[in-house]
């Protein structure tokens, strides 16, 4: 964070127009490498274009983009970042199988579970705002506190194999996951409210200058109690789908997908500094980063190596965000 | 711990301290007061065997290597780049050490070898934060990543189900030598942090380091090369991390593929427990950070007698870590809003 804090002197002109013309750029950079990463794959295995591939792309990315859509919102906010996804993911993937083992109504299930997720949210966002502290920390915090407890309770669980639960997260539609279509869904729709709407505007503005948000009226702590809510209900959503589609889970199952999830959020625009970034982009950010494990297969490396052009990936990507911040927007 | 700055007009100049209070509230301070309210409930909970010489041992042995880890990668809190990346770092430097070792190469080679792969990745890193501007935070991260793969591959392609065994002979009984009946690498983690706090408080390094993470603009009209302290303390991180790396192997006699994993959270509430800031330059001191790993071994030495699951240091951890940083922000650290 620190450095993002040198070479402020000149102030941004206008904010409205940069957000627009750098989402472009970003999403050209993105669906450029994108292209570079399938038609490469498809030049060294022509079988790497099928069905069978983008059905194992679209799964992959339905879990990473909901959490994105989270770690975004909290990221164009001003909040950095939420590091306690693993544990709400989990936490609320533990509670919807529970719930749904205990023999409840589908449909309550899910209200349920999103609740949890949502309580997570909140949960943080009370020591964030009343304890002003960064959320980084807290997160940090309470997902080590968080994970710590989940381990306490259970060692390995799953949704009940037989439910209509578990049909749905095996089934698909259109020739493509069910479990895609409400990572889309919600994709589109928060990229297409947050800059539309009062709401979305005011935690743009939090993000982008809190002094400036907070002298036009703007309540800071209503908006980081919204937000890290909204991500613990991204976390819920994930949560059902995680259960919904994947086989017996540890505690432990959720540490996977921070990293991509981050690399996704920062791939697609949105500034650690805040302020910047289009939920819209995170398809685009999302689609790449999940076409890298499957692309790996083909080249006949196995998925230890996916870790690997993970952490490259992001080293890159800060990078360029970190020389844009410094010597291009500012 | 700013004292030292005080009178120099080329550093920013702090507060004028009261030196009783800040015995008590200084952060120093508050973690001597939480050790001493751990090793009170060690002997209250355990009895006198919790301060005998072989449960000394046993906790020594366990909090050696981290603090070895944190007393390098405290300088780049220091400098105001955290590196989240040196638990992967130790984790691939165990591995490629492994790897070099059951090839057949000597140690000293090896060593060397290991290090300098290490300080590579270190320079990957202040490449990334120092040259292109990057947020320290996410740029590590990837590193955390991508080393976290390439010890998966190295332990894949050398070791056998996710373990690679590598027994050193000479190395096991370094890292298990006993003198004065403590543990050898417990004396020298304590050492460094000695020498680590005499280069912070007394030297004009530690306070061109203390300075860029305290205020980066101050310390570069100062005339301190602001890129070249951040680099170096980078690479020191990466440094101390690959050190540790290699004792792991000496100590464990094999790599598994999860050595290291979450390290740096472990090593970072110990060092933000001690006064450190990870979002903030310039604060905390070796010592405070020493006292800090000593409370957690303290505190999950007692659980370990007790029997009860070693869950709940995490648990006492984590409410450790947001109770250090809210006295942090008390104590005039940066509020958020």
């Amino acid at each position: 964070m620190a450095d993002h804090a040198i070479g402020h002197s000149v102030p941004e002109a206008r904010p409205g127009m940069r957000f627009r013309l750098e989402g472009l750029g970003t999403a050209a950079v993105v669906a450029l490498a994108w292209m570079a990463l399938i038609a490469i794959s498809a030049i060294h295995r022509p079988d790497f274009l099928s069905h069978q591939t983008i059905l194992a792309i679209a799964f992959t990315m339905s879990i990473v983009g909901v959490l994105a859509v989270g770690q975004a919102l909290v990221g164009i906010s001003g909040g950095f970042l939420d590091l306690s996804q693993p544990t709400s993911l989990i936490l609320t993937a533990l509670a919807a199988s529970r719930l749904l083992a205990a023999g409840l109504d589908p449909a309550f299930v899910i209200v349920l579970t999103l609740a949890i997720g949502a309580l997570w949210g909140f949960a943080n966002a009370l020591i964030i705002v009343h304890g002003k502290l960064n959320p980084v920390i807290v997160t940090l915090a309470t997902n080590f506190i968080g994970l710590a407890a989940l381990f306490l309770v259970f060692q390995i669980a799953e949704a009940p194999i037989d439910s209509g639960f578990r049909a749905f997260g095996r089934g698909s539609f259109l020739g493509l996951p069910n479990i895609w279509w409400p990572m889309i869904a919600l994709v589109l729709v928060v990229g297409f409210f947050l800059p539309r709407t009062r709401y979305g505007r005011r935690a743009i503005a939090v993000g982008g200058n809190r002094f400036a948000a907070q002298a036009r009226g703007i309540s800071l702590r209503k908006t980081r109690f919204a937000i890290f809510t909204a991500s613990g209900v991204c976390a819920g959503i994930a949560g059902l789908l995680f259960a919904a589609s994947s086989g017996p889970f540890t505690p432990a199952s959720g540490t996977v997908y921070l990293l991509p999830v981050i690399a996704a959020s920062i791939l697609a625009g949105v500034s650690l500094a805040g302020g910047r970034g289009n939920i819209w982009l995170i398809l685009l950010s999302v689609g790449f980063l999940s076409t890298v494990p499957t692309s790996l297969v083909f080249f006949g490396l196995s998925s230890d190596w996916q870790a690997i052009f993970q952490g490259a990936i992001l080293i890159v990507a800060v990078s360029i965000d970190g020389y844009r911040e410094k010597w291009v927007a500012r | 711990m700013t004292d030292a700055a005080a009178g120099r007009p080329d550093l920013p100049q702090s507060i004028a301290h009261h030196p009783v209070r800040d015995v008590v509230t200084g952060p120093v301070g508050s973690i001597g007061i939480t050790l001493i309210v751990v090793v009170a409930a060690g002997l209250l909970l355990i009895g006198p065997r919790f301060l005998s010489a072989s449960n000394i041992t046993i906790a020594g042995q366990f909090v050696a290597i981290p603090m070895l880890i944190g007393a390098f990668a405290s300088f780049a809190l220091l400098a105001g780049v955290v590196d989240l990346s040196i638990g992967s770092m130790a984790g691939v430097g165990a591995a490629i050490f492994g790897a070099l070792v059951l090839s057949g190469w000597g140690l000293a080679p090896a060593i060397a070898l290991t290090l300098g792969i290490c300080l590579v990745f270190g320079a990957i890193n202040a490449l990334a934060v120092v040259g292109f501007h990057a947020d320290p935070i996410a740029a590590t991260l990837g590193m955390l990543t991508g080393l976290r793969g390439a010890t998966y591959v190295i332990v894949e392609a050398y070791g056998q189900s996710g373990s690679l065994f590598a027994f050193h002979e000479g190395l096991f009984a370094f890292t298990n030598m006993l003198v004065w009946s403590l543990p050898l690498i417990f004396l020298i983690a304590l050492a460094v942090t000695a020498l680590a706090a005499i280069v912070v408080g007394k030297t004009r390094l530690g306070r061109h380091v203390r300075a860029v993470g305290g205020d980066p603009l101050a310390a570069a009209r100062a005339g301190i090369s602001v890129p070249r302290v951040r680099t170096g303390a980078l690479l020191l991180s990466a440094f101390g991390a690959g050190l540790g790396g290699i004792l792991f192997v000496g100590q464990l006699g094999a790599v598994s593929r999860l050595l290291g994993f979450g390290l740096e959270f472990q090593v970072y509430a110990a060092l933000m427990i001690g006064g450190y800031s990870i979002l903030r330059g310039g604060v905390g001191s070796p010592v405070g950070g020493a006292l800090g790993f000593l409370a957690i071994a303290g505190a999950a030495n007692i659980l370990d007698l007790s029997g009860i699951s070693p869950y709940y240091v995490n648990i006492i951890v984590g409410g450790l870590l947001l109770a250090a940083v809210l006295l942090d922000r008390i104590r005039g650290g940066d509020a958020y809003e």
